[in-house]
């Protein structure tokens, strides 16, 4: 029910210690690597390597199938869906009429869904190893401004919250008799007035109070503002940083420079 | 009219709110349940309107069992009005909010109308029938979501710290509304930690602690014992601590008003001449 809002798992690991921009960057190169690679052997060296850093990073199994849950779904569908929409090359498994079936089409559905399930991971990787704030700090540090790395930190801390208002919400009206599952469409739409005004009331006197709780602590005093935790790259932070970039520029490279497919 | 047999409540995740709870409420009694942050108040008087249904153990209302009834069937019978007003108002008009209560449970027209007139009458708002309950003072908005409570005319009416944020005025003004409720015949039940307010209005009191009922008595008997309060993080009103250090000279420790203080001491100097 009220399910994973953030992602993050406390650790130790040296995924949960690497410095926040190493792990922005990182992510975003193996997020381009997986759609540069089309080789289905090669994807699934990539698969095999982002699901070693997912072991490596202690993941639970319980809260990485909560993560992955719907990218699943999508890569069933992709891996049935594809051949039919790419009914080219040979060997041709099965036709009827226009439909063909071939080997190519169903080889591509696979490497799209792995891709998929890459992509999917890589991002689940920095939500679970980085606490919202970190990311939002090593975004602020890459160059975002510091007022919009707040509202977002903000709006990422706020969402549990909501979500907490809300489910009090919907049992004070179910308290007054209100039924959420009865009725026709319409109705259960307009069910929810009796949810969505509360909350939203509810965030309008939150976010008025937390403007007063800004100002009060002198927020936007001085432009060049001094940070509590610098963030500073270590050693380790240079390696990873420089396997990624290496990762990444090779097959890219041997792609688009060297014409060699992989 | 409402029995719970053994209920225990453990909430996802693995804590347990409430651990083996046996209770019997008899029809018009105005019962307070009181205790820290935590023992449990709120998850047990949730499960007795089904928001939260046990983990174990069953509730029984009315002689029928809850486990068989939905939330809404259960209204019927045991109201609940929310700690935070703000969570439940959402018309535009005070007498629309009042009416939405008995119309989800289906009453007919003329039925509504006499229950709204009369929750309104109660918690005196027919002043500000027409006014957008947002817009009202904390004090007015509390008034409006019990009366929305009232107005689904439960035998049962669950109060969850109704008083919380208002000044000594308002809260004064609300509890005599309140009492009306109870003289009227409805079953009342306060959920709060305010101990002044248990002493001056209810007439059952249940410490609660770490899930359990600790004590179950009138409100003089849960004054006397200043340990199973202080293990419930619960303060007693300053005139009954001040009773329990005059003990020594004989002074009940039950008092729980000046007016009573006052003439205990009276009387013991009169008596010790």
């Amino acid at each position: 029910m009220s399910g994973f809002v953030d992602l993050y798992t406390e650790g130790k690991t040296f995924l949960h210690r690497m410095d926040p921009r190493v792990k922005i960057i990182a992510v975003l190169l193996l997020t381009l690597l997986a759609l540069v690679v089309r080789d289905l052997f090669h994807l699934m060296v990539l698969l095999a390597f982002i699901f070693l850093l997912l072991v490596l990073g202690k993941a639970t199994l319980a809260k990485t199938y909560f993560a992955l849950k719907m990218v699943l779904r999508v890569m069933v569908m992709i891996m049935i869906l594809w051949p039919f929409f790419n009914p080219g090359g040979t060997p041709v498994f099965w036709t009827y009429g226009p439909i063909s079936i071939t080997q190519p089409g169903v080889l591509g559905g696979i490497a799209n869904a792995i891709r998929i399930l890459c992509l999917a991971t890589v991002w689940y990787i920095l939500m679970f190893t980085t606490a919202q704030r970190d990311i939002v700090r090593g975004l602020v540090k890459l160059g975002l401004r510091f007022d919009f790395g707040l509202t977002l930190s903000i709006a990422l801390r706020f969402l549990p919250t909501f979500g907490a208002t809300m489910e009090s919400i919907k049992d004070a009206q179910r308290a007054r008799g209100l039924e959420f599952d009865k009725g026709s469409l319409i109705r259960r739409s307009k069910n929810y007035v009796a949810v969505l005004v509360p909350t939203i009331v509810s965030a309008l006197r939150t976010a008025d109070t937390l403007s007063l709780a800004l100002q009060s602590r002198a927020y936007g005093a001085r432009a060049d503002r001094t940070y509590l935790r610098e963030l500073k790259m270590k050693g380790s932070d240079f390696v990873a940083l420089a396997l990624v970039v290496g990762a990444f520029v090779i097959p890219t490279v041997a792609r688009f420079v060297l014409k060699v497919p992989v | 009219m409402v029995l719970a047999e053994g209920i225990k409540y453990v909430y996802e995740g693995g804590v347990e709110a409430i651990g083996g709870v046996d209770l019997r409420i008899r029809k018009g009694e105005y019962i307070a349940i009181v205790g820290g942050n935590g023992s449990g108040k709120t998850t047990l008087a949730k499960n007795l309107n089904g928001l939260l249904r046990p983990t174990s153990g069953h509730v029984a209302i009315a002689g029928r069992s809850a486990a068989g009834m939905t939330v809404a069937e259960l209204a019927r019978f045991v109201g609940y009005a929310f700690q935070n007003p703000d969570h439940q108002l959402f018309s535009s008009t005070v007498e629309e909010e009042v009416r939405f209560g008995p119309r989800s449970l289906g009453y007919p027209d003329p039925e509504v109308t006499k229950k709204v007139e009369h929750a309104l009458e109660v918690m005196d708002l027919k002043g500000v029938r027409d006014s957008p309950p947002l817009t009202l003072s904390l004090s007015y908005r509390r008034r409006v979501s019990i009366a929305s409570v009232i107005a689904m005319d439960p035998q049962v009416i669950i109060l969850d710290e109704p008083t919380t944020g208002l000044d000594a005025k308002d809260i004064d003004v609300l509890m005599q509304y309140i009492d009306i409720l109870n003289r009227e015949g409805h079953t009342l039940i306060l959920i709060t930690h305010d101990m002044r307010l248990v002493a001056e209005h209810a007439r059952r009191v249940l410490v609660m602690a770490a899930g359990r009922i600790l004590l179950d008595s009138d409100p003089r008997g849960s004054f006397s014992d200043l340990d199973l309060l202080k293990q419930s993080n619960l303060e007693p009103p300053p005139v009954t601590l001040l009773a329990h250090r005059l003990s020594r000279f004989d002074i009940p420790s039950d008092i729980f008003s000046p007016e009573e203080l006052a003439s205990a001491i009276v009387e013991k100097v009169r008596g010790g001449r």
